[in-house]
């Protein structure tokens, strides 16, 4: 298998090094990721990653599919945050097809879009304080994370895998407790936020383990096209909600967090607190969503029309089945559009043929960005800090792999 | 401008000497021990139930079941939109032709391979007549494979307890 | 010597209550282990097998007990077989020196000591059986023939011979203060109320010396934050990697008698053993059965209350990098141990 050889290739058996395969199946690996190591006692020398492991093809997928069909699959590239995957998904479409969803349908993708963030990074904590030996963290994590599924489970019926919104609005109205029942799932973030800190930010083994270890630095980081938490605590402030706004981001107050460390000790720090910016923006958005509204876009050409219209009206019956048979109108044309997931900046670049399913789909995902400078946080450290760093990317396999 | 810098704490005598800190952890811990109760929720003894709401709204994504009209037929008229729009292609119509006042085709066979299915919901969606939905039943067991490849019989009895998203209340009772 | 037929037998029944102790160590704190972790993690442990999940050791022994005996193809196989052996025989070895309580009248010639054995040098006869704790990892490791293990066995060997370091100068000081080398004497030494307020124990009167000996028990006992030679994250489970089954089983309990063991030897040595702050339990009148029994009861409570730090400590700090764990042991914790030892001496001779 080339794929074998092309790495041992790279290793030299040579050398007196000792050559370690930190290998698909692992304990700490976050998905099957595969880093052959050399090593000189507990110190690596070299480092040569292998991924593709989890390759579904997705990419190819979407060829065979409709729009909205594709859009369950979204769901699964990082399946910690499905609803950022699908929101960004959708946005693309729409930039595409030239349409602007309703303001409520906009508040209310720009509060679940959060909520996703806030359990990807609420993961991200947990992860990295188990792979660094404190496995209580990890517990409570998954506990704040329950309340946030129940928040999605209300609205759209799927936990994990939420497939909620649609290209041009979403697929149900959200109930009718919608803001008491997002009050109520962020209400334990921010005391589960003290309560990290209390148990990690000044314990001198957690300082010691993560301080100077895993360092990118700035002029790295950009280079290799990081982005996210990942550069942003290298330094550079760049987050596309301020950058490049998109859906209701622009209307609401909220601070880019940066941090000069470089190291798993800034990543960690910037996620913390962007978990408290991404509380702030639920709750204002909270306040400033308007009650009632439409949700989806008035073009049956796009979206389906509701369904008492179908059971009545011929035309909207035959809005339904083309939609349903030949999928949506779409220029011919082609569009790139980006949003700031959890990892970072998560693109779709949409070429159609002008048929209702697309000619080629890509996914700029952001976890192949930041996983390329891997080797260069780990050669010449040891193997404990390897793992803290790779904790510290947050490399979430679905999404790298596709 | 928007932008915060995040600072890690500065390492003082407070942190070098390990114990405070480590202590602070452990209060914490102990604290979770006596003070905290457990999230745990006992199945299938206890159910999944958020606390201070009812339950979530119908409308969970479980398992299929095909409705019935007032004769007692599957109220499908194998138009096959369900066939086409499911992503990982489970579902197999046959369609029939037949003589009834209301429609001119019913399936004379409707297979949903339920370990195939992703539950996405997009079939119920789909539905022009409603006929199909996503209950909020979710566990049913099975020993074998083929078991799980629901047929016409089983999916129109299905779930016969469960809630949807349409039917909030349930099937109503004079249905068979 | 002359041994006499009652004191035979005693010494048997002793040795066969302590082993029998030692074996069922593994049992009460795997189970309390999983309970505790589990509340503090705000969730219930196990709690379905048997009433609050008091079974589980037992379906978990069942478990172990009846699966595949795998001996890999590549391994050393005397070492590979040997090395659980080691790791559950020496902390068993070490019990049957500790004091579980005050002594009392069998017959009327006769008192019972709750000790299998209490020789003069009964510290030393410890430290270097415990010693031997390092080859049941260092084996297991090197046997497996395979490069997580002896990551796991080269970090462990490293790890265990410093902190034995450590863990002798500690008990330097203690027997500095108490003058024998008998855990008999030690315990008999903290017997006693200073001004009647303040129990004399080693805890109160040498703390440094009861930190350095906390920290470096825990390192002996591979616990976190000193648990690298095991970690699941960074090598698949370290020395025990190529094990199932029993054989796994065995390295388990060898684990969580070490953590009895110490638990024992803390308790002894700090804690003052079985003695009760204020009521006199080994009366100078003779021993009495009220007092011995009530002395057994006491050195369990407060072995239960370390046995609990251990699982405390476990569930809550993070772990140490292999350089970091090198430069506590020897760079802190070995200058604080002779600190100790300096100013206790200077003490001595001053008071």
């Amino acid at each position: 298998m080339t794929t074998k050889t092309t790495v041992a290739r790279t290793v030299d058996r040579s050398s007196r090094n000792m050559v370690l395969n930190i290998g698909p199946s692992h304990p700490a690996m976050h998905g099957t990721l595969r880093i052959v190591a050399e090593l000189d006692g507990e110190t690596i020398t070299k480092a040569t990653l292998e991924i593709g492991y989890l390759h579904c093809g997705f990419e190819k997928l979407a060829e065979h599919r409709t729009y909205n069909q594709w859009l369950t699959v979204t769901d699964r590239m990082n399946y910690v945050s499905a609803l950022a995957n699908n929101i960004g998904f959708v946005l693309a479409v729409e930039a595409l097809l030239g349409v602007e969803v309703p303001e409520r349908c906009a508040w209310i993708r720009t509060v679940l879009y959060e909520l996703s963030r806030l359990s990807d990074h609420v993961m991200n904590i947990g992860l990295m304080a188990m792979d660094l030996g404190a496995m209580t963290p990890m517990l409570w994590s998954f506990k704040e994370r329950e309340t946030l599924y129940d928040v999605f489970e209300a609205c759209c019926g799927g936990r994990m895998t939420m497939s909620y919104p649609r290209v041009g609005g979403l697929a149900r109205d959200v109930p009718k407790d919608f803001k008491e029942r997002v009050r109520f799932g962020i209400k334990g973030i921010r005391s589960y936020c003290d309560e990290i800190e209390t148990m990690l930010t000044k314990n001198r083994i957690w300082l010691d383990r993560t301080q100077g270890v895993g360092i990118l630095t700035k002029e790295d980081a950009v280079q290799y096209g990081a982005t996210g938490p990942v550069l942003r605590a290298s330094g550079v402030p760049y987050d596309l909600r301020k950058d490049a706004p998109y859906l209701c981001y622009d209307r609401v107050d909220f601070d880019v967090v940066t941090s000069d460390t470089c190291d798993v000790n800034g990543r960690y720090h910037v996620r913390l607190d962007e978990m408290r910016e991404a509380v702030r923006i639920v709750e204002q958005c909270l306040d400033k969503m308007p009650e009632a509204g439409p949700i989806n876009v008035d073009d049956y050409g796009v979206i389906l029309p509701p369904k008492e219209k179908v059971y009545d009206q011929m035309e909207s019956l035959i809005h339904h089945f083309k939609l349903i048979m030949e999928g949506m109108r779409m220029p011919v044309g082609e569009s790139y559009h980006a949003t700031e997931a959890p990892n970072g900046e998560l693109g779709y670049y949409v070429v159609s043929g002008g048929t209702g399913r697309p000619h080629r789909l890509h996914v700029r995902a952001p976890t192949f960005y930041n996983y390329q400078p891997y080797p260069l946080m780990i050669e010449g450290r040891m193997i404990s800090d390897a793992i803290a760093a790779m904790a510290s990317l947050n490399i979430v396999a679905g999404e790298l792999d596709r | 401008m928007g932008v915060k810098k995040t600072k890690g704490p500065k390492r003082s005598a407070w942190t070098e000497v390990y114990l405070p800190e480590i202590f602070r952890g452990m209060w914490n811990t102990l604290r979770h021990i006596f003070f905290v109760k457990p999230f745990t929720v006992q199945y299938p003894e206890e159910k999944l139930k958020v606390p201070g709401f009812e339950a979530s709204p119908p409308g969970y994504h479980g398992e299929h079941r095909l409705l019935l009209d007032e004769e007692g037929r599957p109220k499908c008229v194998a138009c096959f939109m369900c066939q086409t729009v499911c992503p990982p292609q489970c579902i197999e119509i046959e369609a029939m032709e037949v003589d009834w006042p209301d429609r001119d085709k019913a399936p004379k066979s409707f297979k949903i391979d339920m370990l195939r299915c992703i539950y996405c919901g997009l079939c119920e969606e789909a539905c022009p007549k409603d006929a199909i939905e996503l209950t909020n039943q979710y566990f049913t067991i099975s020993r074998t494979r083929e078991d799980k490849i629901y047929d016409l019989e089983r999916l129109t009895h299905n779930a016969p307890d469960a809630l949807s998203y349409n039917r909030p209340e349930g099937l109503k009772p004079e249905k068979p | 010597m002359d041994l006499t037929a009652i004191e035979i037998i005693a010494t048997l029944a002793k040795a066969l209550v302590v082993f029998t102790a030692g074996m069922m160590c593994t049992p009460v704190l795997v189970y309390a282990e999983r309970r505790l972790c589990g509340f503090m993690q705000d969730r219930l442990g196990p709690n379905r097998v048997g009433p609050k999940g008091l079974l589980q050791p037992i379906a978990d022994a069942v478990k172990s007990f009846f699966k595949e005996d795998l001996l890999p193809a590549n391994v050393d196989r005397f070492l590979w077989i040997v090395a659980p052996a080691i790791g559950i025989a020496v902390p068993i070895l070490c019990l049957a020196v500790i004091p579980f309580g005050a002594s009392v009248p069998l017959t009327e010639s006769y008192t019972l000591i709750f000790q299998v054995a209490d020789p003069d040098v009964g510290v030393l006869y410890v430290l270097g059986v415990v010693s031997l704790g390092i080859f049941c990892t260092t084996m297991g490791g090197w046997a497996s023939n395979s490069k997580f293990p002896l990551l796991g066995s080269l970090r462990a060997s490293a790890q265990m011979v410093s902190y034995e370091i450590a863990m002798a100068l500690a008990v330097i000081s203690v027997v500095m203060s108490t003058g024998s080398l008998k855990l008999s004497a030690i315990v008999a030494h903290q017997n006693t109320d200073w001004l009647g307020v303040v129990p004399e124990w080693h805890c109160f009167t040498q703390p440094l010396a009861f930190l350095i000996f906390f920290v470096a028990a825990v390192a002996e006992n591979n616990r976190i934050p000193f648990d690298l030679p095991e970690c699941e994250q960074e090598l698949v489970s370290g020395y025990h990697t190529e094990y199932s089954g029993m054989r796994f089983a065995m390295f388990m309990m060898g684990e969580y008698t070490a953590i009895g063991f110490m638990s024992a030897l803390i308790v002894t040595m700090f804690l003052g053993g079985w003695s009760l702050p204020w009521i006199q339990l080994a009366p100078a009148s003779g021993p009495s059965w009220i007092g011995g029994l009530v002395s057994i009861l006491v050195f369990l409570v407060k072995w239960a209350l370390v046995a609990f730090t251990y699982i405390w400590l476990r569930w809550t700090l993070p772990r140490f990098r292999y350089d970091q764990l090198m430069g506590l042991g020897w760079k802190a914790l070995v200058p604080l141990g002779l600190a100790n030892i300096a100013v206790t001496a200077f003490l001595g001779v001053v008071l």
